[in-house]
Formats: C-alpha cells, sequence, structure tokens
C-alpha cells in the first residue's frame, strides 16, 4: 500500500517526458550493473558461469569480491546523488554538495583517526574491519550535532548560516586531517592519500549489507518530500504560508543526507563532485521538479559510480585508480562547462 | 591535478631526477658530497633516514648523534633525541639552530631547496649512497663508520657479526630461487584495496633478498590492487607490515579478509607479518628479517 501510494503521488507531478526518461535512466543502470559484474580483472565470461557451476574460484570472485563491490559503488553513488539533489534543494543552491556541510569531512576526520592512531589506540581490537567504518559513521554524528547545536536545532538565522557553520566545520576537520597527515608514517601517508580519493576496495558482504539496508531506508524516507522541496524553491516564508512544515523538511533532509553521506565516506572515503554534478545532469535531461529530480539523481548516481568504478579497476589492472580520480576527472570539466554556461547567460 | 601526481608520483619522480641531478651537477658538486671520506667533525650528527640511525646505534656512536627525523624510531631510546620532522620535508632554520656539524642522509632527504641551503651554509651534508642487497647493506656500514671515524679494526668486528648472517642468507636465497616461492607484501589495507609493492620499490628488493619472486611485475612503485587480481596472483605467501595491519588486530582475521581469503597464503596461513623499518629500511635489522623469511620460504 504505502508504496504504491508513494509511486503514485510522485507519478502526479511527474510528466510523462519525465518518465520516459525515468525509465531510460532505470535501463541504463541496470545496463551498467550487468556490464559491472560482467567485467574485472579477473576474466570470465558470466554466461558460462550460470550454465555451469564447475570452476568454484569464478562463483567466488563474483559473489564474494565483485557483486558487493558493484553493488556498494551503485548505493554510495545513489546516496550521494540523492543527497545532493535534496541538499541544493533544500539550500536553494545549485553548488551545494554533501560536502558543503561539513558531514564528508567529519567522517573523514573520523576514518583518518583510525588509518593513522588506530594501531596504537587500540591494539588489539575486536571489531576488525568494522572500526573504520564505525569512526567515520562517529565523525559524521558529531558534525551533525555541532550543526544541530550552531543552528539551536537546524531553525536559527536560515539556511545561509547553516552553510557558513558547515565551511567553519569543513576547515576545522581538514585542519585534523592535516595534523593526521603530518604525523603518520610512510605507510600510514599512503593508506590515507589513497583513502581521500576514495576506493570502493574494501567491499565484502559483512561490512556493506548494514550500509545498503540504511542508505535504503533513509531514501525511502527522504523522497516523499519532493512536493515539500519545489514548494520551498518559492523561498522559506512562502512554503510555510502554503503548509510546508519547514523546520521538520529541514530536519529530514539533513538527518537523512548526513547519514547516507556518512555511510557512504565511511565504506568508500572521499569521493569527489557524484553529489554535485548528478543533480544538475538530471536536471539538464528534464527539469527541476523534484519528484523526478530525487530519483533521478539516485538512479544516475548509482550508475555513474558504478562505471566510475569499473574504470577504476579495469583501466590499469591488476593496480587499480582511486574512483574519487575518475569522478572528479569527469566532473571537473562538466562543472567548468556549467560555469561558463550560467555565465553566458 | 593534486591526485593525479600523487598517484603517478613514482613515475614524475623518476623525470624530476633527472633534472634535478642535471641541476645538482652544475651547481652544487661541491657543496653535497656522497662520498664515504671521515667528517672532520662529527661530534654534533643529525641523520634524516631511519636506516641511518639504526646503523649508528649498531656501530655505537650514538653519544654523536643530537637529532633524528621521525622515520628513525628504532632502537627505542631515539625518542630522547631531538626531532627534526619528516625526511623529506625538512626546514632549515629548524636544522641550523642545532648547530649541527654533519648532517647523514640517503636521497629521499629533501626537500631539495633546504639541503641546498644546508649545504651553502658550509655545513656537512652527506648522503649515503644505498643499494637495496645484502652486499648494499654491509657497504651502507662500511661508508657510515668511515664517516663517523670508526676505527678500522671495530668495523672489521662489527661487519664480522653480520657476514655471517649475510652468507647464510645468500645461501638459502639462491636454494629458494631454483624454485622460488611467488610472495606479495602489503604496505597497508586500510579503507582501500591492498597497498602493494610493485617494481623498483624497496618491498621488491627486500622480496628479492629472500630469493622469492613478487607477484607484481606489470606495475612500478606502491600502488593500490584490486581483490580480483589478487585472487589470480594467488600468491604462496603473503607478507605484511605491522602497522598496515592496523586495526585487523591478528593474521587470523587478517585472512578471512575476502580480498586475502580466496588465496594459497592466506589458506595455508602464511601471511607473516614485521615491522615496515625492519624489512623496508635496509638498515641492520632487514637482514635478519630477510635471514628469518627466506629461511620460512625454504620450508615445504
Amino acid at each position: 500500500m504505502e508504496t504504491r501510494s508513494l509511486i503514485k503521488d510522485l507519478l502526479r507531478f511527474t510528466n510523462s517526458n519525465q518518465v520516459f526518461l525515468l525509465s531510460a535512466l532505470l535501463v541504463t543502470f541496470l545496463f551498467t550493473l550487468l556490464l559491472s559484474i560482467s567485467l574485472g580483472s579477473f576474466n570470465f565470461s558470466l554466461l558460462e558461469l550460470f550454465n555451469s557451476t564447475r570452476d568454484s574460484l569464478h562463483t567466488t570472485v563474483l559473489y564474494e569480491i565483485r557483486i558487493p563491490r558493484v553493488l556498494l559503488a551503485a548505493f554510495v553513488g545513489a546516496s550521494l546523488g540523492l543527497s545532493g539533489a535534496s541538499l541544493q534543494g533544500l539550500f536553494r543552491n545549485p553548488l551545494a554538495d554533501p560536502g558543503l556541510i561539513g558531514v564528508s569531512a567529519g567522517a573523514a576526520l573520523g576514518a583518518s583517526i583510525i588509518i593513522v592512531l588506530g594501531s596504537s589506540l587500540f591494539p588489539s581490537f575486536i571489531f576488525g574491519a568494522f572500526i573504520l567504518p564505525i569512526a567515520a559513521i562517529c565523525g559524521a554524528a558529531l558534525v551533525i550535532s555541532l550543526l544541530y547545536v550552531f543552528t539551536r536545532g537546524f531553525g536559527y538565522q536560515g539556511i545561509t548560516y547553516m552553510l557558513l557553520v558547515g565551511i567553519a566545520v569543513n576547515a576545522f576537520a581538514s585542519v585534523g586531517i592535516g595534523i593526521l597527515t603530518y604525523i603518520s608514517t610512510d605507510s600510514e601517508l599512503r593508506g590515507l592519500t589513497f583513502w581521500t580519493m576514495g576506493s570502493f576496495g574494501g567491499a565484502s558482504w559483512y561490512l556493506i549489507l548494514p550500509a545498503i539496508i540504511v542508505i535504503t531506508l533513509s531514501m525511502l524516507w527522504m523522497i516523499p518530500s519532493s512536493r515539500k522541496l519545489d514548494l520551498l524553491q518559492l523561498g522559506e516564508p512562502e512554503a510555510y504560508r502554503l503548509g510546508v512544515d519547514v523546520k521538520r523538511l529541514k530536519y529530514k533532509v539533513i538527518i537523512s543526507s548526513a547519514i547516507t553521506v556518512g555511510v557512504s565516506v565511511s565504506l568508500s572515503g572521499m569521493i569527489g563532485f557524484v553529489g554535485l554534478v548528478v543533480p544538475h545532469l538530471v536536471r539538464l535531461l528534464g527539469g527541476v521538479n523534484h519528484s523526478y529530480l530525487l530519483p533521478g539523481s539516485a538512479l544516475l548516481g548509482a550508475g555513474l559510480m558504478m562505471s566510475a568504478d569499473l574504470i577504476s579497476r579495469t583501466l590499469i589492472q591488476p593496480a587499480e585508480l582511486p574512483v574519487g580520480l575518475i569522478t572528479s576527472a569527469i566532473g571537473a570539466p562538466f562543472f567548468l562547462w556549467l560555469i561558463f554556461r550560467i555565465r553566458k547567460i | 591535478m593534486r591526485m593525479i601526481i600523487i598517484y603517478f608520483k613514482n613515475e614524475i619522480n623518476t623525470i624530476l631526477k633527472m633534472r634535478s641531478f642535471l641541476i645538482a651537477i652544475s651547481f652544487f658538486t661541491s657543496l653535497i658530497l656522497s662520498d664515504c671520506n671521515e667528517a672532520s667533525d662529527s661530534s654534533r650528527t643529525v641523520i634524516a633516514g631511519g636506516s641511518l640511525t639504526e646503523i649508528t646505534y649498531f656501530l655505537e656512536q650514538e653519544n654523536k648523534l643530537i637529532a633524528v627525523d621521525v622515520t628513525s624510531n628504532y632502537p627505542k631510546k631515539t625518542r630522547e633525541l631531538d626531532s627534526i620532522g619528516y625526511v623529506r620535508a625538512l626546514s632549515t632554520e629548524g636544522l641550523l639552530s642545532l648547530s649541527p656539524t654533519l648532517i647523514l642522509g640517503e636521497d629521499d632527504m629533501g626537500p631539495p631547496l633546504v639541503i641546498d641551503q644546508l649545504a651553502l651554509t658550509g655545513v656537512d651534508i652527506r648522503i649515503v649512497p644505498e643499494e637495496q642487497t645484502s652486499e648494499g647493506i654491509l657497504s651502507k656500514i662500511r661508508c657510515l663508520s668511515s664517516i663517523l671515524g670508526v676505527s678500522k679494526s671495530f668495523q672489521d668486528q662489527k661487519i664480522s657479526l653480520l657476514a655471517k648472517d649475510v652468507n647464510k642468507l645468500k645461501k638459502t636465497a639462491s636454494k629458494n630461487s631454483k624454485n622460488p616461492k611467488r610472495v606479495m607484501l602489503i604496505l597497508n589495507m586500510q579503507g582501500t584495496s591492498p597497498i602493494v609493492a610493485g617494481r623498483n620499490t624497496s618491498g621488491d628488493s627486500f622480496i628479492k633478498m629472500t630469493g622469492a619472486k613478487n607477484v607484481v611485475t606489470s606495475f612500478e612503485g606502491w600502488k593500490p590492487v584490486n581483490s580480483e587480481a589478487i585472487i589470480s596472483y594467488n600468491p604462496d605467501y603473503i607478507l605484511i607490515t605491522e602497522r598496515g595491519m592496523g586495526s585487523f588486530g591478528d593474521i587470523e582475521s587478517l585472512s578471512k579478509e575476502p580480498s586475502l581469503k580466496f588465496t594459497r597464503a592466506a589458506k595455508n596461513k602464511n601471511i607473516l607479518s614485521e615491522d615496515g623499518m625492519a624489512m623496508l629500511g635496509f638498515g641492520v635489522r632487514t637482514l635478519g628479517t630477510a635471514l628469518n623469511f627466506s629461511r620460512i620460504f625454504s620450508e615445504e
């Protein structure tokens, strides 16, 4: 019932062209998913694998290594795209980005502490591979609490003020990461540098399952607010008079993007530009209403991230390029073009 | 851009090295010495390079040391000395404030501008040549002891302690190399794919010293390698630095990581961990570690 009414609600504010675009994005997404799963440095044919169950190593590679990695890339891409779109809507600012409110930086600080100080802080730690994501989520949570305190429950002095607080939080977290970089040893420094450039290399089922659940839940929580985000574009007081509980919407968008971004960063490092660029691409394709923009950004974000990861793991195999390098390499020129276009208008 | 530079650091470094080498010959040949002649005054020596510090303690010359860099963390007593920061990011004024009479480093000492400035002030700066083999370590020890003015007889006595190990190492290594074990060396694997030693790294040289074969032949430098490639490499042994294990805690939980789990090394519990400098520093301890590992590789 819930999902059906949700879909009906979404369709009500989406025109037929956009429905077509969304289905096209879905098809592209599925195609990329299939392509990502069938290609990799370990060479085998997917069809052959399904036809016979002879070679167990191939099945293990597929199920234990490649599929978790592709799924993680898809969910991280979707969450970055979606939170980018909703934050841009909330701040009514086309340059808003999940990194902007400082959540990614907070998560990065948490993870950096573990990478550099981990072995001396917890000599024989029971959490094992979980400790890094947990620390990153703690860092993200700390930033959200800071934002909450400084904006007195996200309500004080409007959205620009929150953006400024975010900038300060970002600067503060970079200081922390900088200090850790300075005191780290050669090997930790390498780990830290490669981690901040993003990688899906650490993906394994027991790590990504909780992440997938959390990201899915907060996406389902966020997408129904799309109509309210549309109204918010008229301005905060106007939206309030049209019956939008602006404060509640703020809570919803900030908390859900903080959670999804925190989880994403904790498992994959800092991946730039997807949160910023994907919503713009989706808008250019079909329009600005959030009932189309939010699901579209999630689908395109997932597709782009899977493709970037595919390039990252196959371009110079057996080594791999950090995935953040690829997303930024694609994102930066697009961003420049965007600025150029705005100037011309 | 910065990220691209970091990633292709090795390739760029090679180009830069050639350039700075040319500049170096044209301007500073007379100022920075890389010979092993005895220094006129080694009473206040500063060392930038963990292996050199290790060797200085091995030669019992630590009373001449006044400061070391942050990579010099063995033996533990080095913590009592002043620190000059990171070996590649030295500061001219900070170093001069210690009024050193002799600065010793390896070719990673930097930045070049600081080294040139220091040389211009007339401080005796030596770059101790490094060759990453067991003989190379011995000649590094010889070079350092002659710079520090250690008597010939004491030097011989100290080297003879190691010569035995070197001979044993050579013997086991040449035996191993007839049917070499395939080894992969991981520097760090927290949050990213394992960062693995490629060609022209200290890790590659270390593996060669033991008579084993590095599984990675297709790339240079330390790079993250994806899990699928690790499975197709299927190394017999995996070496990992202790710090690199980080929060994995022990070999047991490390060998359950999906990227390593399906390798022959993890199945046979052939994952060995050791302090990073003891493997890759090419100081005194590297000989012992290499001997130890080459013996393990020679067992069936």
